[in-house]
C-alpha cells in the first residue's frame, strides 16, 4: 500500500505542475469570468435596449379611461399610471416618449373586457403589458375599489401559488418543489459529473501510461512494484488530480455566479433525500473506480497516445449512454432495458444516479447493481492490470485479442 | 561453498508457440560477476524478465534471493534493455522516486541520489531537467538509477549497448567498485571482450537453451585442450606430438596432437630446451561462442 501512496504522490505532484494541466484548469474559469465580463459589458446595453424596446416601464404607462371606473386613479398608482383627457393629447405624449405605451380603456370593457394598448415598439411590447402583475393589480384595486377586503383584492390578482408535494412509501409528506427539483438535478448532476471526472482523469492516465511506454521506463519502474500497485497509484493519483480540477471548475462556477451554486451545495443534505444522496455518492465512487482502472489498462493496450484514446473512447461512451438515454428512463425508470443497464457494472454507476431520484428503485436492483460493481473492481483491477502488464512492454505494436485473453489466463 | 543469490531450474518460457526460454538451469553466486552471453535473440533478455518477475515462467522454478521472484524487488537493481527515464522530471527527483519505490525513505534516498550523482560527476545537474542532459550522462544517470538503493543484486541487461568507449570503461570501473564493495552482478551481453574482462563465470545461451555454463578460465581451457604457447631463445626442433608450430619472433604457438601440455613440458625438459614462459594458450572466448554455436547449427 506504501508503493501505492508513493505512486499516486508523485502521479499528482508531477502532473499537478503540469502546464497542460494549469492552462487547462485555469482556462475554464478564465473563460466564465470573461464571458461574465462580456455579458456585463455588452449584456447592459443590450438589457437597456430590450428594456426600452418591449418592457413598458408602467411608470410611464399613459391611460384613457372612457368607461370612466378607473378615474381617479388610487394614490399607490399615481406615479405608473398617466391619466389623458383624451387620446390625442394621450398619442401625441406616446409619440414624444413621455410615456412608453397608452392604455384605452373602452365604453364596453365591463362586458368584452377588451382595451386597446398601443405602443411604438410594436405588438410585442402591448403583449408584455398585458401580462405585467401590475397591470392585472391595477384593474383589480380599481374594479373592485373600496367594496372588498384589501387581502381578497390581492387574491383575485394573483389566485393561486402552488405548493407540490410528494408522498413516501410511508405517506409522509416531504419536501416542497425545491427538494422535487433537486432530487432530479442533484443525481443528474453527479452523473455529469461522473462522467466528466471519467472523461477528465482517463485523459490524464492515458497521458501517463504513454508517456512512460514512449519513455521505455515502464520497465524499471515494474521492476520494483507490481502492474497492480502501478495500475492502482496512478488511478489514486491521477483520479485525485481530475477530481481537483473539476473541484475547481465547480468552485470557479460558484464565485463566478455569485454564490447561487453555492447556495445550492448548502441546501442539499436539507432537501434531497438522503438515501437519495449516499446512494449518488456510493454509485459516484463505484463508478468512478471501476473506470479509472479500466481507463489504465486500455492506456497500456494502445501504441501511441492517440490509438489509447480511441480504445478508451469506447469505454467513455459507456459512461454515457444511460444520459444519452434521459427520454427512455423519465417515461419509465423502472422498464426492463433501464433495469439491465442499472446492472450492468460499466453503466450502473450512472444510470443508477439518474435513475434513483426518479423512481422508487427495487431494493434488489440497488443491492444487486452495488454488489456487481464491488466484485467488479478486484476482478477489473486484476484483470486490467494482466491486460496493463502485458501492454506496457510491447512496443510498436498493438496486442490482439488472443494475446489480451492469453495474458488474462496466465496466473 | 558460496551461497546462491539466483537460482533458475527448468525455466521455459514461450510465446505464441515459440520457445524463447528453453529448459534453462543456472546458478549465480554470492560476490559473482556472472554474464548471461548470446547473439541477438538467444532469449537473454526473456530470462531476465522471467527473473524480475516481469513475465511468468511457463515452467520451471526462480529463486532470487532465496526467495520467488517479486518478493525480493527492493533489494535488487535493475538495469533493463528497453530503458528511458521520465525526461521532463529534474535529475533527483527521478532518482529519489525510483529509490522510494525500492522501499528506501524519501531522506535516505536524496542522501543516497546525491552521493551517487557526486560519484558519477553529475551533482551539478542535480536540478537540471532529464532532457537537459547529454546522451552520455543520461546513460550514467541511467545506471545510477538501477543502484541507487544500494541492492545486494544487481541484474544488467545489455549494459554496454550504445555506450561509446569512454562511458564503457566508466561502466566497467562502476560494476567492478560494486563488486568490492560486496554486490553480486548478473549481466548479459553480446561484447565478449568486455565479458572476458569483467566475468568470472558465464552462461552461454543460444535458441532458449544452455550452451556452456561454468568459470569462464574453466570454459576456456575445456575449449583450447591442445594450444600451447611457449618462449625460448633456442630454435625449436620437430618434436613428437606437435602437429603443428607458429612462430612469431621468439613466440612459438605449438598445437599438440595426442598429448597433453604437460607431457609436452617433460619433452623440453628431457630435452634441455631453454623455456622462459610455458603456458596454455585459451582461444578467445568469442572465438569459443562462434565455434559453439556453429557447431550446434551444424548437428
Amino acid at each position: 500500500m506504501r508503493r501505492v501512496l508513493i505512486i499516486a504522490r508523485h502521479e499528482y505532484l508531477v502532473n499537478v505542475r503540469r502546464v497542460g494541466f494549469i492552462v487547462m484548469t485555469a482556462l475554464v474559469p478564465l473563460l466564465g469570468a470573461a464571458g461574465l465580463l462580456i455579458a456585463a459589458f455588452f449584456g447592459g446595453q443590450a438589457a437597456a435596449f430590450f428594456a426600452s424596446t418591449f418592457v413598458p416601464e408602467t411608470r410611464e404607462i399613459g391611460m384613457v379611461d372612457r368607461l370612466g371606473a378607473f378615474t381617479p386613479i388610487l394614490p399607490e398608482y399615481q406615479d405608473t399610471v398617466q391619466l389623458f383627457a383624451d387620446e390625442e393629447a394621450a398619442r401625441a405624449a406616446l409619440q414624444a416618449d413621455e410615456i412608453a405605451s397608452l392604455l384605452v380603456i373602452p365604453e364596453d370593457y365591463i362586458e368584452t373586457g377588451r382595451v386597446i394598448m398601443t405602443s411604438k415598439g410594436g405588438g410585442f411590447s402591448t403583449a408584455m403589458l398585458e401580462e405585467a402583475d401590475t397591470m392585472k393589480t391595477f384593474f383589480v384595486d380599481h374594479l373592485l375599489g373600496e367594496e372588498v377586503d384589501a387581502a381578497l383584492r390581492e387574491r383575485v390578482a394573483d389566485p393561486i401559488d402552488p405548493v407540490l408535494v410528494s408522498l413516501e412509501e410511508e405517506g409522509e409528506p416531504e419536501g416542497g418543489p425545491l427538494s422535487i427539483i433537486l432530487n432530479l438535478i442533484v443525481p443528474y448532476f453527479l452523473g455529469i459529473l461522473l462522467v466528466m471526472t471519467i472523461f477528465v482523469s482517463s485523459g490524464y492516465l492515458l497521458q501517463s501510461v504513454a508517456n512512460e511506454k514512449t519513455s521505455r521506463v515502464m520497465e524499471i519502474i515494474l521492476s520494483s512494484v507490481t502492474a497492480r500497485e502501478l495500475l492502482a497509484g496512478k488511478v489514486l493519483g491521477l483520479g485525485a488530480l481530475g477530481l481537483t480540477q473539476v473541484v475547481i471548475w465547480l468552485l470557479s462556477s460558484v464565485a463566478l455566479s455569485g454564490g447561487a451554486v453555492g447556495l445550492l451545495g448548502v441546501a442539499l443534505p436539507l432537501l434531497v433525500r438522503p438515501q437519495v444522496l449516499i446512494l449518488g455518492v456510493v454509485y459516484y465512487a463505484l463508478g468512478f473506480l471501476v473506470y479509472a482502472v479500466l481507463m489504465g489498462a486500455v492506456g497500456a493496450l494502445g501504441t501511441t497516445q492517440q490509438e489509447s484514446q480511441q480504445l478508451a473512447g469506447i469505454f467513455s461512451i459507456m459512461a454515457a449512454i444511460p444520459l444519452m438515454l434521459g427520454g427512455f428512463m423519465f417515461s419509465n425508470p423502472n422498464m426492463t432495458f433501464v433495469r439491465i443497464l442499472s446492472w450492468f457494472p460499466l453503466t450502473a454507476p450512472t444510470m443508477m444516479l439518474l435513475r434513483l431520484p426518479m423512481t422508487e428503485v427495487p431494493l434488489v436492483d440497488i443491492v444487486g447493481s452495488i454488489v456487481l460493481l464491488i466484485i467488479t473492481i478486484p476482478v477489473i483491477l486484476w484483470a486490467g492490470s494482466k491486460v496493463f502488464r502485458m501492454g506496457l512492454l510491447m512496443y510498436g505494436k498493438r496486442p490482439g485479442l488472443r494475446q489480451v485473453l492469453r495474458a488474462l489466463r496466465q496466473a | 561453498m558460496p551461497r546462491t543469490m539466483l537460482e533458475t531450474r527448468n525455466l521455459v518460457k514461450r510465446y505464441n508457440g515459440f520457445t524463447a526460454v528453453d529448459d534453462l538451469s543456472f546458478e549465480v553466486y554470492d560476490g559473482d560477476i556472472f554474464g548471461l552471453l548470446g547473439p541477438n535473440g538467444a532469449g537473454k533478455t526473456t530470462a531476465i524478465r522471467t527473473i524480475m518477475d516481469i513475465f511468468k515462467p511457463d515452467e520451471g522454478t526462480i529463486r532470487v534471493l532465496g526467495e520467488p521472484p517479486g518478493v525480493v524487488r527492493r533489494r535488487i537493481g535493475y538495469l533493463p534493455e528497453e530503458r528511458g527515464l521520465y525526461r521532463d522530471l529534474k535529475v533527483l527527483d527521478v532518482l529519489v522516486y525510483l529509490a522510494e519505490l525500492k522501499g528506501r525513505p524519501r531522506s535516505v534516498a536524496r542522501e543516497q541520489a546525491l552521493a551517487w550523482l557526486e560519484r558519477v560527476e553529475l551533482s551539478d545537474w542535480a536540478r537540471r531537467k532529464v532532457r537537459d542532459l547529454s546522451r552520455g550522462m543520461q546513460q550514467k544517470l541511467q545506471f545510477v538509477a538501477s543502484v541507487v538503493h544500494d541492492p545486494q543484486l544487481l541484474i544488467l541487461d545489455e549494459p554496454f549497448q550504445g555506450l561509446d568507449p569512454i562511458n564503457v570503461d566508466l561502466l566497467k570501473g562502476l560494476i567492478r567498485e560494486l563488486h568490492r564493495d560486496g554486490k553480486t552482478v548478473m549481466l548479459s551481453a553480446h561484447q565478449m571482450n568486455l565479458v572476458e574482462a569483467l566475468c568470472d563465470r558465464i552462461l552461454l545461451i543460444d535458441d532458449g537453451k544452455a550452451v556452456l555454463y561454468g568459470s569462464l578460465d574453466e570454459i576456456k581451457r575445456r575449449h583450447s585442450p591442445g594450444t600451447v604457447r611457449l618462449r625460448t631463445s633456442a630454435a625449436l626442433e620437430p618434436l613428437p606430438g606437435v602437429a603443428r608450430v607458429e612462430q612469431r619472433d621468439d613466440i612459438y604457438t605449438l598445437t599438440l596432437e595426442g598429448i597433453s601440455p604437460q607431457d609436452l613440458l617433460t619433452t623440453l625438459v628431457e630435452k634441455k630446451i631453454p623455456v622462459d614462459v610455458f603456458e596454455v594458450a585459451t582461444a578467445p572466448l568469442e572465438d569459443i561462442f562462434i565455434t559453439v554455436v556453429k557447431e550446434r547449427d551444424n548437428a
